[in-house]
């Protein structure tokens, strides 16, 4: 299926030329986590409907807006529309908001609204709101396979004809709980570098949050980005031009990536610009479209590589037509993500 | 592309209603209505609910959601036939649900609210909760289709649209499918603070219902490619041949009032089984009991079925299961096609002149060889299943 538009909100500002700046720009030290600044999700005429929904909301729903609008699609009908959210853990800083409604006001205290935009499914449901769009719309949850599933259900979905455009995406957050969860479960990076080519057993880690968008369809006449599509696990076939590794530190033992380093082409790595999450797959999608388009390669923003990938260390201007987008979640299981330049 | 024929080849429930498909046939039967109070949970508010009883956790570290998910898959792997294994098919996982989606414990909230910090415990349970993720795990299944649906009330129905979705598309042979949720502290609260819980027994469709009963439980199915099915000389009449899925893009919590989101889930459904609405013999509705999904539901599904349709709740014997519902009721509607009856809309007494139609009210026998299920959500999400008796 093809790309047509994508949209995106992350630590450092909304948009794509935000994302090719920040590409560009390379490592920037978080502070402290890769958290979306509050400027970035203000937008009142996108967000006119969702004026009492959460940040994860408000991510998603600037991220599918803005990937409609850059599709070029003009008043497409509405029932054509599907939406398909995919997050890892949901809008869990509404759900402690509740508990702490539960806990200082007993269970018949609690606020009504937080507990609506409690559900997962929430933010979906503000992005068909805010467009308007009657089709089918589905939010899924898997942790690190979450995008993955996602663009397999899409590709499905477009060959039933069930939709003529899908948007499909992911978003996540982070909040004072999710962080000291993380604190707790994987090994912060207190330097502030995600090293993605360490292949640690016990690899660092520093929490991110944000949402991307595509716009995705099965005609030809809307490619604008390439095509993209979820491969099998053993699909060892074809190395492609470049890889982009999801090795954030999120899965925990990341030594598998080290047999990687063998393989023909180029690697880099862009959890050090978007931060960790078990969604980061969409982020390095959005970056990997974003080459394809320009036939531009992005220097990877942090280069220990004690492994010897054939990374990439500048900004350059080079033909690429394959990208793999590749994670091993948390059960040691590949999980790849495929882009292809097809003649814009 | 022609679609392929998707069988229905195995049914597991568990729920208030029963805790296998023979004890909620039974029931069913004998419209006997298993509520009572809450006892998993301490909670100030004093609603029914329906509860599973006599469970035993297979994993007590787990959820129970997860728990509950395994009792029904093991009760539809055997019913299909697969009880020593899947051999080389290709398979997929399709779990829709809320609570186990959630991390949501009180005490360790509460712990972290107080001290700054709280064992991991509760997080490793939600971790190792994923529905789809763990049953893979639990059944020792390595699948690239393993994915948990979490829509709200029709995440149930959605898993199993999805499952066929896949099946369609050749991505597997047989999928496990359905939607599993247990009784928790967090929809019990929140669905009392928008006023929609009933602190009586609930009478879905009734002129004076007055709000659901929350309940407990899972519904898995077997969807397998029907060509599947016949190599390994398994006989099957049931078939999943349409799934319809729409939007409202309305309001988070309340339905479009004209239904036309409603509407649209249904004719989609309705086409891609390819059949006309005369071709349906009942309806096992959403119903949940609360003013205005009855309303509107009751309202479309008269306008497109005609006021003559037969349709029920079966809210009435296993309360709403959230994210499981949409599981148990394509069991129930699978049961009722197979056996040819349908149970008593239980809780019904009085036609609300408002909706203009009423549900059956008493056990009823149906001819006719299609059946629908109904799924409605928080965030306007509307889901419709046709299955085909052949």
């Amino acid at each position: 299926m093809y790309i047509a538009g994508i949209g995106i909100v992350f630590n450092r500002g909304r948009g794509l030329v935000n994302l090719e700046k920040a590409l560009i720009e390379g490592w920037v030290k978080p502070a402290p986590a890769y958290q979306v600044p509050a400027e970035t999700i203000t937008d009142k005429q996108v967000l006119k409907e969702a004026r009492r929904a959460d940040n994860l909301t408000k991510m998603a729903t600037i991220a599918a807006f803005d990937a409609l609008m850059d599709s070029g699609i003009p008043e497409q009908s509405k029932e054509k529309l599907g939406v398909i959210l995919t997050t890892a853990f949901g809008p869990h800083v509404t759900t402690f908001g509740f508990l702490d409604d539960i806990l200082t006001y007993g269970d018949a205290g609690v606020s009504p609204t937080l507990f609506s935009h409690s559900v997962h499914n929430a933010a979906a449901s503000y992005i068909a709101l805010n467009l308007q769009s009657r089709g089918p719309t589905l939010t899924m949850t898997q942790f690190a396979d979450s995008f993955h599933q996602a663009i397999i259900l899409a590709e499905s979905w477009l060959k039933e004809k069930r939709c003529e455009y899908i948007l499909v995406g992911s978003a996540d957050q982070i909040g004072k709980v999710m962080e000291y969860i993380c604190s707790r479960k994987l090994k912060p990076a207190l330097d502030g570098k995600i090293k993605p080519f360490n292949c640690a057993k016990e690899p660092e880690s520093i929490p991110g949050e944000g949402s991307t968008f595509f716009l995705v369809a099965d005609n030809e006449k809307y490619n604008k980005y390439g095509s993209i599509s979820a491969m099998p696990s053993n699909n060892k076939k074809n190395d492609p031009d470049l890889y982009i590794l999801d090795s954030d530190g999120m899965c925990g033992d990341e030594r598998l990536y080290s047999r990687l380093a063998k393989n023909k082409g180029l690697f880099t790595s862009y959890a050090p610009i978007f931060g960790s999450m078990l969604t980061l797959s969409s982020f390095s999608c959005a970056a990997g479209a974003l080459m394809l388009k320009n036939q531009k390669l992005y220097a990877c923003p942090i280069k220990e590589n004690p492994h010897n990938f054939n990374i990439l260390t500048k900004n350059e201007t080079l033909s690429v037509h394959k990208i793999k987008c590749l994670r091993y979640n948390c059960y040691q299981e590949e999980l790849i993500i495929q882009l292809e330049m097809k003649n814009f | 592309m022609p679609a392929t024929d998707v069988a229905i080849t195995g049914l597991g429930a568990i729920s208030a209603a029963g805790n296998n498909i023979q004890e909620t046939l039974d029931n069913f039967t004998l419209g006997k209505r298993n509520s009572g109070p809450i006892t998993l949970f301490k909670t100030g508010l004093n609603y029914p609910a329906f509860q599973v009883k006599d469970f035993t956790l297979a994993d007590p570290a787990a959820m129970r959601s997860l728990n509950l998910t395994f009792v029904a898959a093991n009760q539809a792997i055997r019913d299909a036939g697969f009880g020593n294994g899947f051999g080389n098919l290709r398979l997929g996982i399709c779990l829709g649900t809320t609570v186990a989606s959630q991390l949501n414990d009180t005490d360790f909230y509460h712990q972290y609210r107080t001290q700054g910090n709280a064992p991991m415990n509760s997080v490793d349970r939600f971790l190792k909760s994923n529905l789809a993720q763990s049953l893979s795990q639990y059944l020792k299944i390595h699948t690239n289709f393993c994915t948990t649906i979490v829509n709200a009330c029709s995440s149930g129905t959605d898993a199993i649209g999805v499952g066929l979705s896949w099946l369609r598309n050749d991505c597997c042979d047989l999928v496990i499918a359905g939607g599993a949720d247990e009784l928790n502290r967090v929809p019990l609260d929140g669905f009392g603070s928008l006023s929609v819980v009933s602190k009586n027994l609930c009478a879905p469709f009734d002129r004076d219902r007055c709000g659901l009963n929350l309940g407990e439980g899972a519904g898995i199915i077997i969807l397998e490619k029907e060509t599947i099915c016949r190599n390994r000389g398994r006989k099957t009449s049931l078939f999943l041949k349409g799934y319809g899925l729409a939007a409202d893009a309305y309001h988070l919590t309340a339905p479009r009032p004209d239904g036309s989101g409603l509407e649209q889930a249904l004719e989609r459904a309705l086409k891609e089984a390819n059949i006309q609405p005369n071709d349906v013999a009942f309806v096992n509705a959403h119903g949940t009991a609360t003013r205005d999904n009855d309303l509107v539901e009751g309202k479309t599904l008269a306008r497109v079925f005609g006021p003559k349709i037969k349709f029920l709740s079966t809210k009435g014997f296993t309360g709403h299961t959230l994210g499981a519902a949409g599981g148990l009721e394509a069991v129930f509607t699978c049961l009722a096609l197979r056996d040819g009856w349908i149970p008593a809309s239980s809780g019904f007494q009085n036609l609300d002149p408002e909706i203009g139609v009423a549900p059956v009210n008493q056990k009823t026998q149906i001819s006719g060889d299609f059946a629908i299920s109904t799924s409605l959500a928080f965030g306007g999400n509307n889901s419709a299943l046709v299955i085909f008796r052949s």
